[in-house]
Order: C-alpha cells, then structure tokens, then sequence
C-alpha cells in the first residue's frame, strides 16, 4: 500500500481541478446558472398556460411529479448542452486531452459539476414549483424522500447526460441530437423517477397497492438504472472523448 | 465470386437461403389460416375489460395475427442485438468494417421494427379497441423504435469517419439496452395487458407451434440474406469510391 497513495492522490487531485475549474467559471461567468434557473421559471409559466383553464375541476397534484420532473429534464438538457459546447468552443475539451488526466476522471469530473449545478438549480425551482402548483397542499410522505428521488434522477442524468453531451457537441445538430438521444435513453429512469415523486406528492390515492411499496420499488429501479448505466459510461466515455 | 461452405459460391447461398425464408415464412401464413387451430379464450378467465370492450373468451380470428407479428418481432429483438455487437467489435478493433455491420444490422432492425408497430397496431385495434395504448410492452418497444431512428439521426449528424463510428457504436450499445427490457416487461409486469404466449404452459398447440417455427426461422433467414446484400451493396460502393479517388488523385 506503499505506493498507492501517490496515484490515488493524484487521481483526486485531477478530479478536483476540474470540478474547480467548472465552478470557478461559474462563479465568473453566472452563465449556467442564470440560463437554466430562467428557463426553469419559464416552463413554470407554459405550464400555467397549460393548466389555466382547467379551475378547481382538476387536481393538479396527479400530475405534479410528472411536471416537476418535465421542468428538470427541459432545464438540464440546456444546461447539459452549455457545459460540453464551452469545452468545445474555447479549445478547453482538447486541452483537457492534451493534459495528463486520465480520461475517466474528465467523465467524472464533468458529470459532478454537471450534478451540482443541476441540484443548485431544483433547490430553486422545487420549491418555487410547490408554491406556484401546490399551494395549500401538504405532501403525503415526508420531504426527504422528495429529495431522495430528487438525487437518484439527478446522479442519472448528470451522469448520463455528461456522457451523450460529449458526443453530441461534436455534431452538427448539437442541442437536437442531444435531445433526440437524451429522452429515450433515460426513458427507464424518468419513468421510475415520476412514480416514485408522484407516490410522495399524492400517496395512496394515486395508488391503491399502497404508495410506500410503489415508492421504494421505482426507487430501486432508478438506483439500479444509475448503477448500470453510469458503469457503462464510465467505460465507454474514453472512446468518445477519444474520438 | 469467394467460393464458401461447401463448395457454393456466397451468391448461391444467399438466394437458397432468401428462397427458403420466402417459402417457410409463406407456409407460416398459410398454415396458420389453414391449418392451426382457432385459439379460445386466451387465458381471460370471466369476463374482463380490455379497452373499453368485455372480453370473455373470443381471441378468434384476430389471433392470427400473432403468426406474423410475433416472429417479426423477435426477430427486430435479435438483429439488433448485431448493432450492440458490431458496436463492442468496433471499439475493440477500430476497424472500419464493423462499423459498416452495425449500420446494416440496424437498418434491418429498422424495416422489422417498423413491421412489428403496423402488426402490433392492427391487434391493438381490433382486439383492444384503441389505435394505441401506453403500455408496458407497447411503451418500451416505441422506445427501441425511436432509439434506432436516433441511430440514424446521430450518424447522419457527424462527418468525420471514425468519430461517425464510435458514436454509433457507443449509443448502439447504449441503446440496445432497451431490447431485453422490452422483451422481459411482459413477464416483469403481471398487469401488462399485452399476451405472453412464449412461457412454459404457454398453450401452443403442435400445429400452432410449428407454423410459428417456420415463420420465425424464415424470417431470420430473409434478416439475414438482408444484412448480406446490403453489406455488398456498401462494399461495392466503398469500392467504387476508392477507385474514383484514385482515379482522380
């Protein structure tokens, strides 16, 4: 174990500099930040468009998980789509390569930035949403399990959208193509994602078999979805960066 | 011409094969209208709803849809598990060919898959009464439909050679992913409306059985005389491009 240290060491140390990095620029520039959190607020008011005319005659708290999560999807597919194409447009994606950094940790290293700024920005918009949507409502589980399902969707699509806003940067179509590949491939996690937000916001009228089974089952298939597929682009990434 | 197994040229066997799928596959039709049995009751046990409409034992006639939807199906299934393996070849090798493959695999997976929807919709109408149900089964192959479409978009969007390659390769893998599920969800979700025929005690009877093996054996031979011309296609064309390169260098 002499010398293990050395290079575990240095592997964080890379991990670190880049996560710096990205922050660092954020704090300069505000631009992800301010992009993503406006456009979340803007898909706020499409919904109210969406949902003005439907008066008291609707519980808007069925749909509630599914909107949220509709909002994080529109939000991060910006903001994933921003933080590969300032790599790529300032030259920094083939300094990064040119640079001694093992290329797994440059997966790694984007996606937690990816993942943070992500969760800065539901810490935003959650609670905004419940105001604006749910006013009045009281959730029928606790708040943590929100959060929980909150963060096991994030880790998914920080994770897996870092790796699909790679390839599609260097594409012609850049933010279509990002979309056209990001919405089906994370079909399985959005999906377990909603059921589980949706048995928190409504709990057991929104399922019979009782909320908490349903909660925890979706629960796991997301984990299960991150843990695979995070593993495949973790292995996989060095080809596309490569490339 | 390349002299292959057993002393026939690639051409012969790719027509023998292309005519034995068109002979079995018509057996299939033929003998599922002809000769197997109506299928009754289809394991509603009672009366059920199904799409508005009360079911009680009348899976008649439409059930013979099944003998060309199902072999078609899986066959969408197992050509595309070749764009997953070309993909991984690929990436291990870096050879340009195996890129080719993928693309051929997925362009077949595309005409069964396109084939699947239109079988599947005329049961879904006739039996559950609506042009489309989100489904469990339903849902997750619609999926597999727009992540080989995504295929193509992907592809078409990049210009550079080996980067077009390993991205293809990359999500061909990634993509894959949702085959198994797809398959699997019917067994996964008990309260799928969608029928699990293949299953142990799945109640095929041996004509039923045997005009379902033909259909499936023929297809995944026409998939795969398919997969073979196209490669030539893409080949001679390649050549050809080589040759105007030269010809102009």
């Amino acid at each position: 174990m002499a010398e293990t240290p050395k290079s575990r060491m240095s592997s964080w140390r890379q991990f670190k500099a880049i996560l710096r990095k990205d922050i660092v620029m954020e704090l300069r520039t505000k631009e992800m930040l301010t992009s993503m959190g406006l456009y979340a607020l803007l898909v706020l008011v499409v919904y109210y468009l969406a949902l003005a005319q439907v008066g008291s005659k609707f519980d808007v708290g069925y749909i509630a998980a599914g909107l949220l999560w509709l909002a994080i999807i529109f939000t991060s597919l910006l903001g994933l789509n921003r933080s590969l194409v300032h790599e790529k447009d300032q030259g920094c994606l083939d300094a990064l390569l040119l640079s001694p950094i093992d290329r797994p940790i440059i997966f790694f290293g984007k996606s937690v930035g990816n993942l943070l700024f992500l969760l800065i920005v539901e810490v935003i918009i959650v609670p905004m949403f419940y105001f604006f949507f749910l006013s009045g409502q009281t959730l029928a589980g606790p708040f943590w399990m929100l959060a929980l399902v909150l963060l096991v969707g994030s880790i998914g699509i920080a994770g897996m959208g870092t790796m699909l806003a790679t390839m599609s940067v260097n594409t012609k179509g850049k933010d279509f193509i990002l979309a056209v590949m990001f919405i089906p491939i994370m079909f399985p996690l959005l999906y377990a994602c909603v059921g589980a937000a949706t048995g928190v916001v409504m709990g057991d009228a929104a399922f019979v078999d009782g909320w908490v089974q349903v909660y925890w089952r979706s629960l796991g298939i997301a984990a299960g979805y991150d843990a695979i597929m995070l593993l495949a682009a973790f292995g996989l990434y060095e080809f596309i960066i490569g490339a | 011409m390349r002299r292959s197994l057993f002393g026939l040229t690639e051409n012969t066997w790719l027509y023998l094969l292309l005519s034995l799928g068109a002979i079995l596959t018509s057996l299939d039709f033929l003998m599922a209208f002809l000769v197997a049995p109506v299928v009754l009751g289809g394991g509603v046990g009672g009366t059920a709803m199904i799409g508005g409409i009360a079911i009680s034992n009348q899976l008649l006639f439409s059930q013979k849809i099944f003998f060309f939807h199902v072999p078609v199906a899986i066959s969408s299934f197992l050509v595309f598990f070749f764009t997953a393996y070309y993909g991984v070849r690929f990436l291990m090798t870096k050879d340009k060919k195996y890129d080719t493959r993928a693309k051929i695999a997925t362009e077949v997976t595309l005409v069964f898959v396109i084939l699947t929807l239109i079988t599947g919709d005329l049961w879904t109408r006739f039996e559950w009464g609506t042009w489309w149900v989100w489904e469990p089964r339903l849902t997750t192959y619609f999926i597999m439909t727009l992540l080989v479409i995504a295929y193509f978009v992907l592809r078409n969007s990049i210009e550079d050679e080996e980067r077009r390659a390993t991205y293809a390769a990359v999500f061909g893998i990634f993509a894959f992913m949702d085959a198994p599920i797809s398959f699997a969800i019917t067994r996964l979700v008990p309260s799928s409306v969608h029928p699990v025929v293949l299953r142990s005690g799945g109640g095929l009877t041996g004509t039923q059985l045997a005009a379902f093996l033909m259909g499936m054996f023929g297809m995944l031979m026409i998939a795969w005389v398919m997969f073979r011309l196209r490669l030539r296609e893409e080949f001679a064309g390649e050549h050809i491009e080589e040759i105007k390169a030269a010809l102009e260098g």
